[in-house]
Order: C-alpha cells, then structure tokens, then sequence
C-alpha cells in the first residue's frame, strides 16, 4: 500500500494543480490581511467572519474545490493516462489501492484546508478551542468529500466539471436557500459540526444549522457509502 | 510449469458484447507453455479478448482461467502472471529502474534490487535505467515496460502489441528474450496484428477476425493453408512483357496484367509455386528482378482468405 500511497502523491502533486490548490487555499488569510490593510479598524471573528470567511467562502467554496480538484484527480489521472491497469494487475487488494488513492488525497487536503480556516481565523483572534473545532469540523468535511470525488472519479471522466456544478449548486446555492438540503450535504454537515462541537464559539451558526447528531451521522454515512461505493466501481468497472 | 494436463491459460466459450456490438464471439481455446501468437488485424477484437484474460473487462458469456483461477478480481494470481498492455502510458516521473523496482515490489519480490537489475539487464536497458521514463524513446519505453511485467519471474507472461515502436534489431533482442522465457517453461502469449512480427516466435498461432477465433494451430499449417488462396504479387522487372508471357504458362498463375508503371500484376492460385518458380524464370530468361511485392499482404485480407476458406 505504501508504493502506492507515495506514487499518488507524487501524482497528485502536478505543477499547475498545486499553483492552483495553493491560492484558493490562501485566499481567506488574503483577505483578511486586505480588508485590514483598506479598512478603518479591524475585522471581528464573529458575525461578518463566520458568516462570510468560514460559511461562505471556506465551507461552501474552498474546502470542496480544493478536495475535489486532488480527490477527482486520484483515479481520474489514471483512467485518462490509462495506467490504472498497473495497479489492477497486481497482488494488491482493491481495498489497499482505494485506501492509498484516498490517504494521499487526505495528506494534501486536509492540510490545505485545515490550514486555510485556522489562519484566516487565528489572524481575527480565534481562541484556540475555537481553532481546533475548525480543525476537526474540516477535517471532518474534506475526509466526506475526498469519498464523494474519489468514486467520482473512477465514474466518470467527467468527474471535474460535474463537481463542480454539484459543488456550485447543491453546496453553494440549495444547501444556503432550502433548509432541508442541509441534511443532504456535506457543507451543511460541516457547519452543523462546528456548532455542534462549540455552540459558544460558533453561536452565529445557530439559525442555519442542522441537528449535532444529524451532522454525525450524515458525516460518517458519507464517508463509509462513497468509499464503498468506490470499492465496488473497482472491483465490478471494466479497466481500459 | 503446471502439475496438472489443464492448459495454463483456458478460454472457454467466452465472449463479450457492448450494446449491439459484439467484440469477441464464442471464442474457445487452451495455451499451453511455450510461445503463443494471438494475430489479427486491428479491431479483431484481440485487445478485448486479452483484458479478459488479465481480468480486466468481465466476459459477456463463458468463462477464462489462468492456472485454473478466474483472473477477474483475483490479486494474488499476479505472482505468478505478467502483464504487459498495449497502452504505453508510463509514470514519466519514474526513472526506469524505480518502474521496475515499483513493479517488484508490489509484487511481492523480496530482492527487490537484485530482480530489478536482472529484469533490466535482459531487456538492455541498464544504461539508461536511471534517466526519467519521460526521456525514453517508444522502443525503449516499450523494453522497460517489459522488464516491469517479468520482474517478478512470472509463470505465464501476456503481452499487447509489445513490438509496437520497435527497431529492427530490438525485434531481435525481443524474439530472442521471449524464447529464452520459453524454454524456461514460461506460457507467453504475444498479441500482434503483425504477422512478420510473431510467424518466427510462436510455437503456435490463434488468428482472430472480426471478434471469432478464424484459425489456431502450428504457424507453417496455417501458413500453408494461406499459400493455397489466391494472391495478388506486383513484379517490376526489366523486361515486364516477358516475364508475363512466361508466368501465364505456369499452371497456378490464374491471371497476369500489365501495369501502367512497366510492372506486372499476377494473381497467383497458389503463392508458394509463385516464389519458387519466378527466380527460375527470371534466370532462365535473362530478366532482372527490381521488385516483388504482394498486394494485398494486410492481415485483413489475408485473414478474409482463411475466413472465407
């Protein structure tokens, strides 16, 4: 499993891809060092910062994108290059090279995104309960959508462009406008977690979130079906 | 290699439709050791037929077996199979030495740098070992992929189109290799749609057209049954009037004409007759011979003799 968690890393790590994972992930802790430096006084964590920087911009834009740009890429290099077939034909079980493709997406995820919010945050005076929540809540977010993208990406070619809009619509636009779809996504399990796990700290979060336990549940469905999911695809998918 | 009489590759009824089209039909046959030439024009439906037996693609219908193990799903039968496919894509980052040394590893060979360096050697390649696979050329890209699929000394060896981008002489090297892994005891099926490329190598032929298995069996049988069809041969000569003058009075010739660039056009009954008797005449006659080339040598018409025989 080890060659082939470090060949997907070496794979996930294109010159273009990082560049661009790099500044969406940067873009928060951009922001905040723009709106001080052309703003009168300084910018507070509650209200406008977790409405706008980790709601919007850090739940709802960068931590899917930057997940599924990585996860997306995990199988879907291999289908386009068609080199999976060294993996297939080998005497590993499919269960290692699904847990490989996902570990390495993780490792360059999870500290992309993590990193994103705790900065931005620790940079408006976050305490550090609030920070480690952070943590944990994306973290728990990018480990849900590494699933979702890597089975995408063994479906589908495609898998990029139909994240996208799935990212833009479903996350962006129906999860913040219908309440009931907050059940249904992984943004909306992401936020219910971070209030969940600091009900002071993210108190702005009270109105828009869905029950604790829900977000759990959701979280690790997610989690354990997609991986599944992608299990299945490469046992049962004809290899090119 | 195999302590059972079963062949060691079995392909039993197998075939394998996408929607309307069927790209493999009812195809039967058992591979023993030795080398195996799987031919066909391209878009037979041998590429189709191999991923099924590598388990990569899931047969429609019927059934195939490597050393009595279904390949589909099975990880642990690649110890003792090799593989090599027809996509040439590689991990351009790799040098060819970390290929090879990647490929043992997972598959499970303990003396990962001693197998490595032997593979590498036996393709000659351990000069250029240590360069990025991305700086190779296609024959060599072709050779290192090579060594890869036999690092771990497997027991029967499948390869696609493995002389694709080839020179002459690492045809050469590559026929001498794979009989060398014959006379091992190794199972070798090499898929071409090159006839040349396979007729002095294989111990034994599987034709395939058009997704059915047209013919199998020892190379000159076939051979000789192909030398029995109708054949067009184009001959420039310095004295074309002659020479067709003189190959119509030869029983297998059926028709001669000639060309509009000083040549003669012959269809021959029987080929063989052809290439024994036109240096003769030619001798006899005092014509020098500029040319002779067949004119419809393509697999695909050479198979469309044996299909419709």
């Amino acid at each position: 499993m080890a060659e082939i968690f470090l060949l997907s890393l070496r794979q996930l790590m294109g010159r273009w891809r990082v560049l661009v994972i790099l500044l969406l992930a940067a873009l928060p802790t951009l922001l905040v060092l723009l709106i001080r430096w052309i703003g009168e006084g300084d910018i507070a964590f509650h209200e406008e910062f977790v409405g706008l920087i980790i709601d919007v911009m850090i739940t709802g834009g960068i931590m899917p994108i930057v997940t599924m740009t990585l996860a997306a890429a995990a199988f879907g290099n291999e289908l386009e290059d068609k080199t999976l077939y060294y993996l297939v034909l080998k005497p590993v079980a499919r269960l290692s090279i699904v847990a490989a493709k996902l570990l390495a997406v993780l490792v360059v995820a999870l500290p992309l995104v993590v990193a994103s919010g705790v900065a931005a945050s620790a940079l408006v005076g976050a305490e550090a309960r609030i920070l480690g929540t952070l943590a944990l809540a994306l973290a728990a977010g990018v480990t849900a959508y590494a699933t979702i993208f890597t089975f995408a990406g063994l479906l589908t070619p495609r898998a990029l462009a139909y994240g996208l809009v799935y990212v833009l619509v479903w996350e962006g636009l129906l999860s913040t406008i219908v309440s009931g779809v907050r059940y249904l996504s992984v943004r909306g399990y992401t936020l219910a977690l971070l209030h969940g796990l600091d009900e002071t700290g993210f108190s702005d979060l009270a109105e828009r979130v869905i029950e604790f336990p829900a977000a759990i549940v959701g979280t690790s469905a997610v989690i354990v079906v997609f991986f599944l999911l992608a299990l299945y695809r490469l046992r049962t998918m004809d290899v090119p | 290699m195999t302590a059972s009489q079963d062949p060691v590759i079995s392909v039993e009824s197998v075939s394998k439709w996408y929607g309307s089209v069927v790209a493999v039909n009812e195809v039967s046959f058992g591979i023993e050791p030795g080398v195996t030439g799987l031919l066909g024009p391209n878009g037979a439906g041998k590429t189709t037929l191999l991923k099924m037996i590598e388990g990569l693609a899931a047969p429609s219908d019927g059934a195939v077996t490597i050393f009595g193990e279904t390949p589909r799903n099975n990880p642990d039968l690649f110890r003792r199979v090799g593989v090599m496919s027809e996509h040439e894509a590689v991990y351009g980052f790799q040098t060819g030495r970390q290929f090879v040394a990647w490929s043992a590893k997972l598959h499970g060979v303990t003396a990962i740098a001693e197998a490595t360096a032997r593979a590498i050697e036996r393709v000659g390649l351990s000069d250029a070992q240590d360069r990025p696979l991305g700086t190779y050329s296609r024959g060599m890209r072709q050779r290192m992929r090579l060594a890869a699929a036999i690092v771990h000394e497997p027991e029967a060896i499948i390869l696609d189109e493995p002389l694709n981008g080839t020179d002459p002489r690492q045809r050469i090297e590559f026929h001498d290799l794979m009989r060398q892994l014959a006379d091992e005891g190794r199972t070798i099926l090499i898929s071409s749609h090159i006839l040349e490329e396979v007729e002095t190598l294989a111990d034994r032929i599987l034709l395939m057209v058009s997704g059915k298995l047209a013919a199998s069996g020892d190379y000159r049988a076939i051979r000789a049954k192909l030398d029995e069809q109708p054949y067009n041969v184009r001959i420039v000569s310095s004295d074309p009037r002659r020479l067709a003058a003189a190959l119509i009075e030869l029983e297998s010739i059926e028709s001669v004409a000639l060309g509009a660039d000083n040549d003669v056009i012959v269809l021959s009954k029987n080929v063989a007759v052809l290439q024994r008797s036109l240096p003769r005449i030619a001798k006899d006659r005092g014509i020098r011979l500029e040319r002779v080339e067949p004119l419809d040598e393509s697999l695909e018409s050479v198979f469309s003799y044996i299909v419709e025989g």
